[in-house]
């Protein structure tokens, strides 16, 4: 069960990060950039380490995903990269 | 050195500075210890050096810690297996095994940390002081369900960062998670209302008053155990709340510390943004 959920964690963090790479709306990769830290917290959490997992979510999920939406708005107002 | 000084003499000082740094810098391997002569055996637990998850259910199972085949770590020292909720006055008492070498043996590393996260806290400062601010004007205000909802939310949130960051030495957190989570719940106040700045004084103030109060109990330990951040106080029963000697206020120490200081940056941040 643990190994499964595990597997399907690997399979989001890894569609995040393509996302995260390719996507033309910067909004969208930051969204899945906090989904790829969102997946590493759990699947720290599986492999017994939650002092790390509790960490990674409210660093990585919380509060560096909000930083960045902000810089965000801070240099550019659309969000999108290929309107210009 | 003076203005008018010849290049000459400038360019022989620098060239002497770097070459005693140099000669420092390489004096300190002359003095380093070989390292070849760790017997592993003698500092860490047969337990951990075990790599093998299946031989060691099977200990556990068994109820025997040792097998026989192998040798006990150290002949002098019994091995007393350490109960939760029984053994007291161990050397550290703390649950979790984490914070304890984070805090109490490595607590001079984690000063260092606390340290970087300042530094990295106050170049945003320096950058984004969120100083020049003026009416916000946005078109989409947020509702009033997240208005009533962030504050309410805040004071769950705020609450468990407290918890994760006083029972550090009991439960799996401590400061910096507790920190980061208290300050995400300032970042919901700051999305629930429009124009909600906390009080900068305020936060700069505890974050030094919590920053200072690590150093004390550093230097309250070398006063009283001749040593820099050492454990001054009883280490009581393990798994109590009053265990684990000074690692809780150190923990009280940091998360408020962190949490200011990434409330601070936050707020540094949103203010600026919303300035046209």
């Amino acid at each position: 069960m643990i190994t499964l959920f595990s597997t399907l964690l690997v399979i989001l963090i890894v569609a995040g990060g393509f996302v995260a790479v390719f996507s033309k709306k910067l909004l969208s990769s930051v969204i899945s950039m906090g989904l790829v830290s969102l997946g590493v917290s759990g699947l720290f959490f599986f492999l017994q380490a939650p002092d790390v997992a509790i960490t990674e979510a409210a660093i990585g999920a919380g509060l560096s995903t909000a930083i960045f939406i902000i810089a965000m708005k801070k240099i550019q107002k659309g969000g999108t990269n290929d309107d210009e | 050195m003076m203005s008018d000084t010849p290049e000459v003499v400038k360019k022989v000082f620098a060239i002497f500075v770097v070459g005693i740094l140099i000669i420092g810098f390489f004096m300190a391997f002359t003095q380093m210890p070989k390292g070849n002569a760790v017997n592993v055996n003698d500092t860490v637990s047969r337990f951990y050096i075990m790599k093998d998850v299946d031989q060691a259910t099977q200990m556990l199972d068994k109820g025997t810690y040792f097998n026989k085949d192998m040798v006990p770590l150290r002949n002098d020292v019994p091995y007393t297996p350490i109960t939760f909720g029984k053994s007291s006055n161990l050397e550290d008492g703390a649950a979790n095994v984490v914070t304890s070498i984070v805090v109490d043996y490595r607590g001079f590393d984690t000063l260092g940390e606390v340290t970087v996260l300042f530094l990295a806290a106050s170049g945003v400062m320096l950058v984004l002081h969120g100083e020049k601010r003026k009416v916000p004007k946005k078109k989409t205000a947020p509702s009033e369900i997240m208005y009533v909802g962030t504050r309410i939310a805040f004071s769950v949130i705020l609450l468990f960062g407290i918890y994760v960051f006083i029972h550090g030495h009991l439960t799996p957190g401590g400061g910096f998670p507790g920190g980061a989570i208290i300050a995400s719940g300032i970042l919901g106040l700051f999305l629930g209302r429009q124009g909600y700045s906390p009080n900068k004084a305020g936060l700069t103030v505890f974050e030094s008053l919590s920053g200072m109060a690590y150093v004390i109990i550093g230097i309250t330990g070398l006063v009283a155990e001749k040593s820099f951040l050492a454990n001054f106080l009883p280490t009581g029963t393990i798994g109590d709340l009053f265990s684990a000697g000074f690692i809780a206020l150190i923990y009280i120490a940091i998360g408020m510390k962190v949490g200011s200081e990434l409330s601070a940056v936050t707020n540094a941040m949103i203010v600026d943004t919303e300035e046209d």
